[in-house]
């Protein structure tokens, strides 16, 4: 009876023991989501620079320790938060019917323009994280080893895109060079709308526009009449 | 003929052509042209260079839309300026060019109102159903449940405008030198096309002309929604009708031309006699006819205010009151051609104006003067001599006025109208119920 009563408690112990491992990998995923919450709002309230550890911290109901178990640095901390970013444009990208249909450049313009409006309103901490990636040694940079999954997923992303339109005809081959520079395209985008002080930032939507528009035209075209 | 020097000026205006002010640039170089080639040589190249930059302008303004396209459109009302085929191309650029892609104007919409279009309609249509000069125009219907037409700027137009300016001058500073393409001229178009930019402006301007026209039952003009309306984004409620292409396919009555053609033209005379101001582009994409003979008036984005006398001008053609004294001269030359022209200039005008008058304004001031506006060939090769003859006394002797030349405009732009309308009217009938209306008896 013991050992039976012992038996079982091992068995129901092993369930638990999966089940709690499964729960403690999804809690450290969920507290580092609560964690970048929490220092996404206080950037947006407080701004990057004047944002302590602690403060972060004590909104997520942490201690200070811990957080570094989770983001050793800021710069983890927006590593993180461009991972999620990207993960869920992609989802908002299939989701979306509209975009199912829409030509090359629209297609490409509402993928930036759905990045730009989500880093809006951490537009100071894009900007303080912005300047740091062109570090060679940051973490942020798009070259360093750990931005290296990210860009992966990005440019089979945009490949994707690309090799769609290509079958469609809509683009003459482009290869992996074509996502490459949409992604060149896409941090300079970056870079342009971080100094955009035009009225709701219209400026970078025109540029936006044209260029995509220019850039599909001489593919088209394979030139560009001067 | 200092050949090298002009071709310059040629060479200049069709690079500048390729930077994607086509037709400014090409214009340029047609100028050029004619001050270089004889007769013969002019003719064959007139007809050429008019179906290239009939077909330019088509491509090309309506792949770059903004600036360009307005341009275009201005410069399609500047009858004296383009070619007739160079005009029926732009004629049908007015209602239908490609804009903004859906995604696009959401994104405008937000960046100029805060939210996307979905979150402040009940309902929004991506897809444009007209373009509008600078940007393009949506259908939607309200929360509460009112059907909208909802106009949105392309982004950043104030400021590439300005550029396409810089570019414009630098680039006509041959032209303007000689005076074919007239300084003051370059600055009316540029104060038209900046004041178009701003929505605010022409809301105001809808309820200017909304509560002006009201006494003429037959009029709609769109009712501005404020809440829904900043300087890049207008909406307005919606207006029923077709171009006038579309009612033209309906093959209408004569009688029915006849009515319309003089609703226009008591429409066009309230404007300028009695509100003092001209709902701006007579071009048939700002007129929506109903079936029932109603017509629509949109887009108020250049409105011009008239400060001189138009009834006093009218006076003096129908008087010739030049023909009295020099004294009488004089005060009509600076009436209609400003005060800055020297009049031994202006006077050289004078000829021309007498044939011009003899066309629109008979000396007989007994009988009713009507008009028939359905094409005479004769009449039309007349008109089109006398208008070259106007256009080039103009040009020579830097004879524009800004407000008169837009005047001159509209007048020829209502003109246009109304030919391709077809209709028949007795002007001075309107004149006296428009004078009746004034004098506060009420239209008809």
């Amino acid at each position: 009876m013991s050992s039976l009563i012992f038996n079982m408690k091992r068995k129901t112990g092993g369930a638990q023991a999966r089940a709690t491992r499964g729960k403690r990998v999804k809690n450290k995923e969920n507290t580092r989501k609560a964690i970048l919450r929490a220092a996404l709002e206080l950037f947006a309230e407080k701004g990057f620079y004047h944002t302590t550890t602690k403060a972060i911290s004590r909104k997520a109901g942490i201690a200070e320790g811990t957080l570094f178990n989770y983001f050793e640095t800021k710069e983890d901390l927006a590593l993180f938060f461009f991972e999620q970013e990207l993960v869920e444009i992609i989802e908002w990208y299939e989701r979306d019917r509209r975009m199912k249909r829409a030509a090359l450049a629209e297609k490409l313009f509402a993928i930036i323009h759905q990045f730009l409006e989500r880093l809006a309103p951490y537009e100071e901490f894009i900007g303080a994280v912005y300047l740091r990636a062109l570090a060679p040694a940051s973490k942020l940079s798009p070259w360093s080893l750990q931005t290296q999954e990210r860009n992966l997923r990005y440019l089979r992303f945009i490949r994707g895109i690309l090799a769609e339109a290509e079958a469609a005809g809509e683009l003459p081959s482009v290869g992996d060079f074509g996502a490459y520079a949409f992604g060149l395209f896409h941090l300079a985008i970056i870079t342009y709308w971080l100094r955009d002080r035009s009225r709701g930032k219209e400026q970078t939507l025109a540029l936006l526009d044209r260029c995509l528009k220019l850039g599909a035209h001489v593919l088209r075209k394979g030139g560009w009449d001067w | 003929m200092n050949k090298s020097g002009k071709s310059g000026a040629v060479a200049r205006g069709f690079r500048l052509g390729k930077l994607g002010l086509s037709l400014v640039g090409s214009y340029a170089g047609y100028q050029a042209q004619n001050l270089l080639f004889g007769e013969s040589t002019r003719a064959q190249r007139q007809a050429r260079f008019h179906q290239k930059a009939s077909r330019r302008v088509r491509d090309e303004l309506a792949a770059l839309k903004g600036p360009a396209m307005k341009l275009g459109q201005l410069m399609s009302m500047q009858t004296g300026m383009l070619p007739e085929e160079a005009l029926q191309e732009l004629a049908t650029l007015q209602m239908r060019a490609p804009g903004m892609h859906a995604s696009l104007a959401r994104a405008q919409f937000k960046s100029s109102l805060g939210k996307y279009p979905e979150e402040m309609f009940r309902e929004f249509d991506p897809e444009p159903f007209a373009a509008a000069s600078l940007g393009q125009v949506h259908r939607a219907v309200t929360r509460d449940g009112e059907k909208a037409a909802v106009k949105i700027q392309y982004p950043a137009i104030r400021s590439a405008i300005e550029n396409d300016f810089k570019l414009l001058r630098s680039a006509t500073l041959p032209g303007q030198l000689s005076g074919h393409v007239p300084a003051a001229l370059l600055d009316e178009i540029q104060r038209g096309v900046l004041e178009e930019t701003d929505y605010l402006r022409e809301a105001d301007n809808l309820e200017f002309f909304g509560k002006g026209l009201s006494g003429l039952e037959y009029v709609a003009v769109p009712r501005v929604r404020r809440e829904l309306t900043t300087d890049r984004v207008l909406t307005m409620s919606h207006i029923e009708g077709g171009t006038l292409s579309d009612l033209l396919k309906r093959k209408p009555s004569q009688a029915f031309r006849d009515l319309l053609g003089a609703r226009l033209i008591e429409m066009y005379e309230t404007q300028i006699q009695r509100l003092k101001a001209l709902h701006a582009d007579h071009h048939p994409g700002n007129y929506l006819f109903q079936p029932d003979g109603r017509v629509g008036l949109v887009d108020f984005g250049c409105v011009k205010r008239i400060t001189f006398d138009v009834l006093e001008l009218r006076r003096c053609y129908r008087h010739r009151t030049w023909r009295e004294s020099e004294a009488s001269a004089r005060r009509f030359l600076a009436l209609a051609y400003g005060r800055s022209v020297p009049y031994a200039r202006a006077r050289k005008i004078l000829p021309i104006t007498e044939k011009w008058c003899d066309a629109f304004y008979p000396q007989d001031v007994t009988a009713d003067i009507v008009i028939d506006f359905r094409g005479d060939s004769k009449l039309d090769s007349k008109l089109r001599e006398i208008r070259q003859q106007m256009r080039k006394r103009l040009l020579q002797d830097k004879l524009i006025d800004p407000e008169f030349a837009f005047v001159i405009r509209a007048d020829l732009g209502l003109h246009y109208l109304l030919r391709e309308l077809g209709a028949k009217v007795n002007i001075s009938e309107v004149w006296r119920r428009v004078a009746a209306a004034a004098a506060g008896v009420g239209p008809g």
